[in-house]
């Protein structure tokens, strides 16, 4: 049989004991009554003597640890190789435990308000005040319905605002986060104040409307500062989409992630990432694809791309279309990209640069296909490859586009 | 820090730096104080100035008294509050009264520190909250410490102050931890605004600002509001300059105390306060407080008898919301 010791409550007050000293060791025979461990309560340190007969087969505190009332602080058994059950290795984290015993539990159901029948009239000295200031009869008013009893200042600022602003005029300046009380002051006290009026007042005094970012922008700014971070160098080029077959049923789009997948593949280094104390190259080409969802930026992976045909990219581009339509990417649908494209050709626009996301060696932004030629500007990230690297890659890239074979075998 | 730490810090600053400040009590000497606050001190200074008196309080005031008036700084303990009953005819006849009725030429730089308030299962008679009872002497002051920041330097204040100061400690808080800086500015006769807030103003002390403190949130979520907490300090003189200023700007207030409401100091506070400040006023003020019982034994009972964070704020959420909050 094995029998715990707890640190025992020696003061009225004490909540915490603190082991100053074991009188006993492991595998000591203890005596009933025989002091076993030296105890520092609140008020003073004390032996507390063991109150069973046995063997001291295990300690769970040590010297200079501070245990809660109430924690097993050792064991003592019959028998010296006794093992200990395991319920009591279960109680080793007494600490733990006391935390969550002190969670304050505040009362869950509403509570219940007494309502007061009071006569009109009855308001709070500084509802007076302020009713008597702007020249209103809280009795009157009470009466008619439009003030509460008890009335109270907030009430009678209510009404006044409402007596002084027309009901849209006031939604308006809670859009702008205006104060109705500041803003009633610059206007004449004759008539009621109209929502032309506010909007005025907004646009006389170049007030802006504060919006709030969403959590999704809020994480993007952030990967824009992290990205600014990141030294980088430009390249600019031109693509030449001549030799890709008009009528495969392919987009253009499909094959350029296919191909740049393909490359990407071949050359290492853009499957590279770093945090400055080692390079991490990653076994297969993903490239990330900028997509604007309702004015928010994802970026979905299409991974593995060197082991995909045509057909499962061409699939794949039109399930990111789709989970953009439903604005449902999982986290695992945008992560694991080493590279990234960014298209706005369909945009009219030229050429552009775009900026490289954290964790991708670089970005390549793609402008508008005139004549079979498009122009590309690709940005690297200097901290993975030299200028003359990026050349060789984009060489490579311009190459693959215009090998027949190649570009046939894709077809399959 | 622990709060009696603070405590034991600030008199063996005082005792290094002036050798006329000696401690005197119960237990303080040898066995470093019932409470430990004066722990260390006996070895330190010695048997002369850590004294180690007979359980007889009024004998430990009046001993006191005639140190001060003899040109010592004494730093009497008293076990606890309640036991201070028995001193009660040196501190309200002749502590409270020496530096009036000499017109001023005795001076009475003397400290008696006391700890009181409900503990667990100490009963009616070891449980009382008794500042009324010293608060209403004239001629006395009577300051609080409610954490180590008010403890350590309230103290030495105290301590060097020329007028006898009763100083009361709330046993709870002897062996909880608080923030602790020496350097920090703190001045014994005012007010602290711990948290500042402008719907509504609680003012409390000693443990209450504690349980206040860890429901003000909760408040403010369910009323929508955002609430001023102050921790009064001292209870005589009230620094009511710095609680009305609170109320005008609030218009609302409530006191947290744990004393009996019938006669407890929070009427003290409420009607200074409402004196001055009734016209702000945008809803009727609320004094939770204990019941008007003894302290019950009875761990149940005795958590009815006083205010606990949880009610604290179920009655403020009851109060704002039947008085327009």
């Amino acid at each position: 049989m094995a029998y715990e010791i707890v640190m025992p409550q020696l003061t009225d007050t004490m909540e915490v004991g603190k082991i100053v000293r074991w009188l006993k060791k492991e595998g000591d025979y203890v005596e009933v009554n025989e002091p076993i461990v030296e105890i520092e309560s609140d008020k003073a340190i004390m032996e507390v003597p063991s109150l069973r007969a046995g063997y001291l087969t295990k300690i769970l505190a040590e010297e200079g640890e501070e245990i809660p009332v109430g924690s097993v602080i050792a064991v003592i058994s019959e028998s010296k190789e006794e093992k200990l059950d395991e319920k009591l290795e279960e109680k080793q984290k007494p600490q733990e435990k006391e935390e969550t015993q002190k969670e304050l539990v505040l009362p869950q159901e509403e509570i219940k308000v007494e309502v007061k029948q009071l006569p009109p009239a009855t308001a709070s000295p500084a509802a007076k005040v302020l009713a008597k200031e702007n020249g209103i009869d809280i009795k009157t008013l009470q009466e008619e319905g439009k003030l509460p009893i008890p009335a109270h200042e907030k009430d009678v600022k209510s009404y006044l605002i409402n007596e002084k602003f027309q009901e849209d005029a006031i939604n308006f300046l809670k859009d702008y986060q205006l104060n109705p009380e500041d803003v009633a002051k610059t206007f004449s006290e004759k008539e009621k104040i109209t929502i032309e009026d506010v909007k005025n007042f907004v646009t006389i005094n170049n007030i802006p409307l504060k919006k709030s970012i969403t959590s999704i922008r809020k994480s993007l700014i952030k990967n824009l500062k992290t990205s600014l971070e990141i030294p980088v160098f430009h390249i600019f080029t031109e693509l030449d989409f001549s030799n890709i077959p008009k009528e495969s049923g392919f987009t253009i789009t499909t094959w350029f992630i296919k191909i740049l997948g393909d490359c990407i593949y071949q050359y290492e280094k853009l499957r590279t990432r770093t945090d400055e104390e080692f390079y991490y190259v990653y076994p297969t080409a993903n490239i990330s694809v900028a997509v604007d969802v309702s004015g928010e930026l994802f970026a979905p992976v299409i991974k593995s791309i060197e082991k995909k045909s045509l057909t499962e990219i061409s699939q794949e581009l039109e399930n990111i279309k789709q989970k953009a339509k439903e604005g449902r990417f999982s986290r695992e649908d945008l992560e694991g990209a080493t590279f990234s494209v960014s298209n706005l050709g369909m945009y009219n626009v030229t050429m552009f640069d775009a900026i490289i996301p954290p964790n991708c060696a670089g970005i390549v932004a793609v402008g508008k296909i005139v004549n079979n030629v498009a122009k590309l500007t690709f940005s690297f990230d200097h901290r993975i490859l030299n200028g003359r690297e990026g050349a060789e890659f984009i060489n490579l890239l311009q190459s693959k586009f215009k090998d027949d074979d190649y570009i046939k075998s894709l077809m399959g | 820090m622990l709060y009696r730490e603070a405590l034991n810090l600030a008199l063996d600053e005082m005792m290094e730096k002036d050798e006329t400040v000696v401690v005197l009590g119960e237990d303080v000497g040898f066995y470093g104080g019932n409470y430990r606050v004066t722990e260390g001190l006996y070895a330190k200074y010695g048997e002369r100035r850590v004294i180690d008196t007979p359980i007889a309080e009024n004998s430990i005031v009046g001993t006191a008294i005639g140190m001060a008036l003899g040109g010592l700084r004494p730093v009497a303990e008293i076990m606890t509050a309640n036991f201070a009953m028995l001193a009660m005819d040196q501190i309200v006849n002749s502590m409270s009264k020496l530096r009036y009725m000499s017109g001023g030429k005795l001076l009475l730089p003397m400290v008696v520190r006391m700890p009181q308030g409900v503990v667990k299962q100490l009963a009616s008679q070891h449980s009382q909250s008794l500042e009324s009872m010293f608060a209403c002497v004239p001629g006395i002051r009577v300051f609080t410490a409610s954490d180590c920041i008010t403890a350590y330097h309230g103290l030495k204040t105290a301590i060097m102050l020329d007028d006898p100061v009763i100083f009361l400690e709330h046993t709870l808080l002897y062996f909880e931890k608080f923030e602790f800086s020496k350097d920090s500015f703190y001045n014994p006769f005012k007010a602290r605004v711990l948290k500042e807030g402008k719907d509504l103003t609680i003012f409390s002390y000693l443990k209450m600002v504690h349980d206040v403190m860890k429901v003000v949130t909760q408040i403010e979520n369910t009323l929508n509001i955002s609430v001023e907490v102050i921790d009064v300090g001292p209870l005589n003189p009230l620094d009511l300059e710095t609680l009305t200023n609170s109320v005008k700007k609030t218009k609302r207030f409530v006191i947290v105390e744990e004393n009996p409401k019938h006669g407890g100091f929070g009427a003290n506070i409420l009607s200074a306060v409402l004196e001055e400040t009734f016209y702000n006023l945008d809803a009727p003020p609320l004094r939770i407080a204990g019941e008007d019982t003894p302290i019950p034994y009875n761990r149940k009972l005795e958590l009815l008898a006083i205010p606990t964070p949880e009610k604290i704020y179920s009655k403020i959420v009851k109060w704002g919301k039947e008085n327009g909050l």
